[in-house]
């Protein structure tokens, strides 16, 4: 059957879907930073989609995606950062061991 | 393609060791590369592979060893809010397949694959040039960013 | 007269329309060729590291002022194929503290990219296996993904000094990634396109009748941008001076000790065949790809562009065996405060060059 633009947009909604579940339940952080890298390609390939059915034309969907892969990359950087960061103060990545500021 | 990105995808968010999710989500980082060549998009495509797996994955499996405590490896890897977790996202998923059906049903393309870099380049020093300055300044940012939370405690005062 | 191109394309229209002939759709006699040139290519991937590895031998050893492998075969020749052999019937260990899956995967990861790396590379007039538009992207992509099974080897053994082999191995490879690159740009810029084979096309014909068109004679922004690709590239592929993952004396194998057997054999002809993959790639972007006094015919352009990729080649060889090991530090500091800058300035001057003479 030939690939219709739904079946794209399916694939990335499930892949969200995915990627919400994970960043919800997982415990160790870096789980959590993969969950939204996830997301992140989830909506690339919508992206992609869009601009391959809708406009083939034109690129706009894929310099998009290029600035939001480098926006992903920035975010990678600095949260892998502040887990180290966290990791050397409190041994430890799991998110119910970082309770400093609670009540 | 697509059944074997979702099983990817399924491993990343329920493997117990985290090593395995993280191989698991290189894999389906390349797979997405590859749907996205399937789309036309082969400069994209190769800085996916570039970007994503030869970068961010890599700083992650840095991060993921620097990590590791092998005593307290393997025990469970969901919190105590997973049901409500797979609840919303299974909503969210479903909301928005209904959607895209309901809109985009039955759109087909006609067009042969081209090589873009050349108009991507244009796009980006033409029409997106100010978001192209912008992500200069925001990767300085981020730089200056790792390197500061990188240093020791008593050197960043 | 010995030129490859027209011949082979010529064998592959009369293979397609024999087969046509006997009743097999068009589509199946396309994959048919493609799967031959498939073929090909994996047996030359496969080849050619065992020629380097027989080359090194023989030119360490002559170097070093003593013979080098003599016994197997007429002045040695099948020394690699006896290794090899050896290789495959070792016994394949498995560490027990290690993670069997990446364990097993690693060498794959490691070897899988230079398979398709071999894709884009021109070997001659009309004989380009895929004349990719992003080439050269292309190759710089599927490079990173060899880095992953670096980490994945280092990981999966299950031994500290393995773990630190390999992250450092891999800090070495991402790091040295950035200068390769950038030193490539200039060429971009000057020839508009990223198919090796159009860069190779456009660096025909002579300047002055004499000099080729080459771009490593361009004034000042050809020399650094070569020096620069070729010292990024010996970091690339964990030769010396830059072998501190996998030097004998440092660390004992680094990431790959825990391998033996098959995986070993995989990790080192992913090396020599990366080795090639850059030397091919340095003779295309820099020297001019197939070009050379033809000898009315009698020299194929495919001997040049073999000739050419086996002096660079030589030059890897060389390195090894004259310049010392640089400490994991002094690396990085050489490559992130000498190679780097030095190849933004190079872009900045051919962009300059770009914009003064167009």
């Amino acid at each position: 059957m030939t690939l219709s633009l739904h079946h794209f947009l399916m694939l990335s909604a499930i892949l969200f879907g995915i990627g919400i579940y994970g960043v919800l339940s997982r415990r160790n952080i870096l789980g959590i930073l993969m969950s939204i890298e996830l997301m992140f390609n989830a909506a690339n390939i919508n992206l992609i989609a869009f601009n391959h059915f809708l406009y083939p034309n034109q690129v706009w969907g894929q310099g998009f995606v290029i600035f939001v892969m480098t926006l992903a990359a920035a975010e990678a950087v600095v949260g892998l950062s502040l887990v180290l960061a966290i990791y050397r103060n409190i041994k430890s990545v799991y998110t119910e061991k970082l309770n400093i500021l609670h009540g | 393609m697509a059944a074997l990105l979702i099983g990817l995808s399924l491993v990343v968010v329920t493997s117990r060791s985290v090593f395995r999710s993280a191989i698991a989500l290189t894999a389906a980082l390349g797979v997405v590369a590859g749907l996205f060549a399937l789309l036309g998009a082969d400069f994209v495509a190769a800085g996916q592979l570039l970007i994503y797996v030869g970068g961010i994955m890599i700083i992650m499996l840095f991060a993921i060893m620097f990590s590791h405590r092998p005593a307290v490896g393997l025990d469970r890897q969901t919190n105590d809010q997973w049901l409500w977790g797979a609840l919303f996202a299974l909503a969210v998923a479903c909301g928005l397949i209904v959607q895209f059906r309901a809109v985009y049903r039955g759109v087909f393309s006609t067009t042969v694959s081209m090589p873009t870099t050349i108009s991507i380049g244009r796009l980006l020093l033409g029409d997106m040039v100010v978001p192209f300055e912008a992500i200069s300044l925001v990767l300085l940012a981020a730089l200056v960013g790792a390197v500061y939370f990188g240093m020791d405690y008593e050197e960043r005062l | 007269m010995f030129e490859l191109g027209p011949i082979l394309s010529h064998v592959f229209q009369v293979l397609q329309t024999w087969v046509i002939g006997h009743g097999v759709p068009p589509l199946g006699a396309w994959i048919l060729a493609k799967a031959i040139q498939v073929g090909v290519i994996v047996l030359l991937v496969s080849l050619i590291p065992m020629v380097l590895v027989y080359a090194e031998r023989k030119v360490s050893a002559f170097m070093q002022a003593r013979l080098g492998p003599m016994n197997v075969g007429p002045y040695g020749i099948l020394q690699t194929l006896a290794d090899g052999i050896k290789l495959i019937f070792k016994e394949d260990i498995i560490p027990i503290g290690s993670d069997r899956i990446v364990h097993i995967l690693a060498p794959m990861v490691v070897v899988a990219p230079v398979f398709i790396c071999f894709a884009p590379l021109p070997f001659g007039k009309g004989l380009v296996p895929i004349d990719l538009d992003i080439g050269v992207l292309f190759i710089f992509a599927v490079s990173g993904v060899s880095t992953i099974g670096v980490l994945m080897a280092g990981w999966g053994s299950g031994n500290k000094f393995s773990m630190l082999g390999g992250v450092r191995g891999a800090a070495q490879l991402v790091s040295y990634e950035v200068p390769r690159v950038l030193s490539v740009v200039p060429v971009l810029m000057f020839y508009g396109t990223q198919s090796l084979h159009g860069i190779a096309m456009a660096q025909q014909g002579r300047w002055f009748g004499v000099i080729p068109k080459w771009f490593i004679f361009y004034p000042v922004i050809g020399q650094i941008a070569f020096l620069i690709f070729l010292i990024a590239s010996v970091a690339e592929t964990n030769r010396t001076p830059f072998d501190i993952p996998e030097a004998e004396s440092e660390l004992v194998a680094g990431f790959h000790t825990e391998f033996s057997g098959l995986k070993f054999a995989l990790f080192f002809l992913a090396e020599y065949a990366y080795v090639f993959v850059s030397s091919a790639m340095a003779v295309a972007l820099f020297l001019g790809g197939d070009d050379g006094f033809s000898a009315g015919g009698i020299i194929p352009s495919w001997l040049w562009f073999i000739g050419k990729t086996f002096a660079i080649v030589f030059l890897f060889l060389w390195f090894r065996w004259t310049f010392p090991r640089l400490r994991v530090d002094r690396l990085m500091q050489f490559c992130w405060q000498f190679l780097l800058p030095w190849s933004i300035v190079n872009i900045g001057l051919a962009g300059l060059a770009v914009l003064l003479l167009k």
